[in-house]
């Protein structure tokens, strides 16, 4: 691996960017729901308070880092660094400036598969390891609520595949250069929206983390630097799945080409990347704000009688049609 | 490197307030002016300030009432749960002291003979704006009162 290749990966479009991007999702959505609800949101901590999810990463991250003596202290210490690895490795994947990944493979679109599957395993696990009563029970809905969106995920995701014929995000997001996935397979990106929510813990499928319900869910025992990291690693997970959906069904960076000058055309492929990354984010703060949980049977039965069907249905009619 | 770690640290702590609210049987009058403090009206998210399910994702614990005889080992236990740096506020009157119900037979003199306490804020009950003001001052030293009042939505 060469040192700019070393560096994209690392900086500029890879961990660095989209860690960055990870907290600035946090204060839009914290932001967003304040606004929604009549209120002005985080204001203190810089400028419009944009640096609020930074002191609350540090602040944790300063703390007394507690292991509950039941616990499994080798998965504490270990597990929030894996959990915060699969949006990290996914992050690479994503193309960002033009139709350039910082990694590539054929077949990178199973890949991701893979650190969808592993991200919601390390979640379980790290409940299970923490030995907490309400992190166990948090830990059964976590694994129903996985095998009930799974399945809708990941057919959604095959879905613009099918239609690109190509297996790697790059190949689907330059597939999608004369028309986006969005107007061909509306119903495949309702269903990936819809399964984010649920991946992503957040209303109206926050079962899982329900705080009214069972306190902090699965992250009720962790404090201190565990917490930082799985705090941030939530937000991580939330920019990844956005730009999961953009790369799938808007087009990826793609859009107008404004001047011959290749690096001034990369600046707007990134302008490009971002504004659509915000537009999918602020559909979810919007739905995650305005909806209230559902109980986890419903969840269940939403996911198996209504969301699987409608992303099968989805697929057969671009597989006949294609 | 040490001194920007530290003062990093520092600037975090004082923007990152991270509440628990504990019933220490109290009448519910001061844990309404919590909830009034943290609710849109006054909206505490404002200054860093959030209201955490769990004790060990919290910096502040917050405790009203006269704390009985059942509630101390309770509280106790929560107090422990808290991870470093933690402090400990008690509000209203019979948090401090026992207040109206001070001679009752169930009836603590204040939450101090369990838990140190860092706060103290009296009132019956007091006001959200003291609440907060109370938090701000204990965490950062210097709070602007102005920001502790009304939140104004413009």
């Amino acid at each position: 691996m060469t040192p700019v290749q070393l560096a994209e990966l690392l900086l500029f479009p890879g961990l660095t960017f989209f860690v960055w991007l990870a907290f600035l999702f946090e204060w839009l959505e914290r932001k967003t729901a304040a606004r929604m609800q009549g209120r002005l949101g985080p204001v203190v901590a810089g400028p419009f308070g944009i640096l609020q999810p930074v002191a609350d990463f540090f602040k944790l991250a300063s703390k007394e880092e507690i292991v509950p003596s039941e616990s499994d202290p080798f998965v504490l210490r270990w597990g929030p660094a894996l959990y915060f690895a699969a949006p990290a490795i996914g992050i690479a994947f994503i193309p960002v400036l033009g139709y350039q990944s910082v990694l590539y493979h054929p077949l990178d679109l199973l890949f991701m598969f893979f650190v969808l599957g592993f991200s919601t395993l390390m979640a379980g696990l790290l409940g299970y390891a923490s030995a907490g009563r309400y992190a166990t029970i948090a830990m059964g809905r976590l694994v129903v609520q996985y095998t009930s969106y799974e399945v809708p995920l990941l057919i959604s995701m095959v879905t613009p595949a099918v239609l690109a014929g190509s297996l790697s995000l790059q190949g689907v997001a330059q597939a999608q250069a004369p028309l986006w996935y969005i107007f061909l397979a509306p119903m495949a990106f309702a269903v990936f929206i819809l399964a984010s929510l649920a991946e992503l813990e957040k209303p109206p499928f926050d079962i899982p983390s329900a705080s009214t319900e069972i306190v902090g869910g699965w992250m009720t025992e962790f404090s201190g630097n565990a917490l930082a990291y799985v705090k941030l690693t939530k937000n991580l997970s939330y920019v990844f799945l956005s730009a999961l959906a953009v790369t799938l069904f808007l087009g990826g960076a793609g859009g107008p080409v404004l001047t011959a000058d290749s690096d001034v055309q990369a600046l707007a492929y990134v302008c490009y990347f971002l504004l659509k990354l915000f537009a999918v984010g602020f559909l979810i703060f919007a739905i995650k704000t305005g909806l209230a949980r559902v109980r986890i049977d419903q969840a269940a039965k939403v996911f198996w009688t209504v969301v699987t069907p409608l992303s099968l249905a989805q697929l057969a009619l671009v597989i006949l049609l294609r | 490197m040490a001194s920007f770690r530290s003062g990093l640290t520092q600037w975090a702590r004082k923007r990152s307030i991270w509440v628990f609210h504990v019933n220490a049987a109290s009448c519910n009058g001061c844990d309404i002016e919590i909830l009034a403090a943290l609710t849109p009206r006054y909206d505490a998210e404002r200054l860093g300030v959030e209201l955490v399910p769990s004790p060990r994702h919290a910096d502040v614990l917050l405790v009203t009432g006269t704390l009985n005889p059942l509630m101390r080992d309770r509280l106790k236990t929560v107090y422990e749960q808290m991870p470093e740096p933690r402090h400990v506020v008690a509000i209203g009157a019979c948090a401090l002291g026992g207040g109206v119900m001070k001679d009752c037979y169930n009836v603590g003199h204040g939450i101090d003979a369990a838990v140190p306490v860092d706060l103290y804020i009296p009132g019956c009950p007091p006001r959200p704006e003291a609440i907060i003001f109370g938090i701000l001052k204990l965490v950062t030293g210097t709070p602007d009162p102005v920001m502790a009042g009304e939140a104004h939505v413009g």
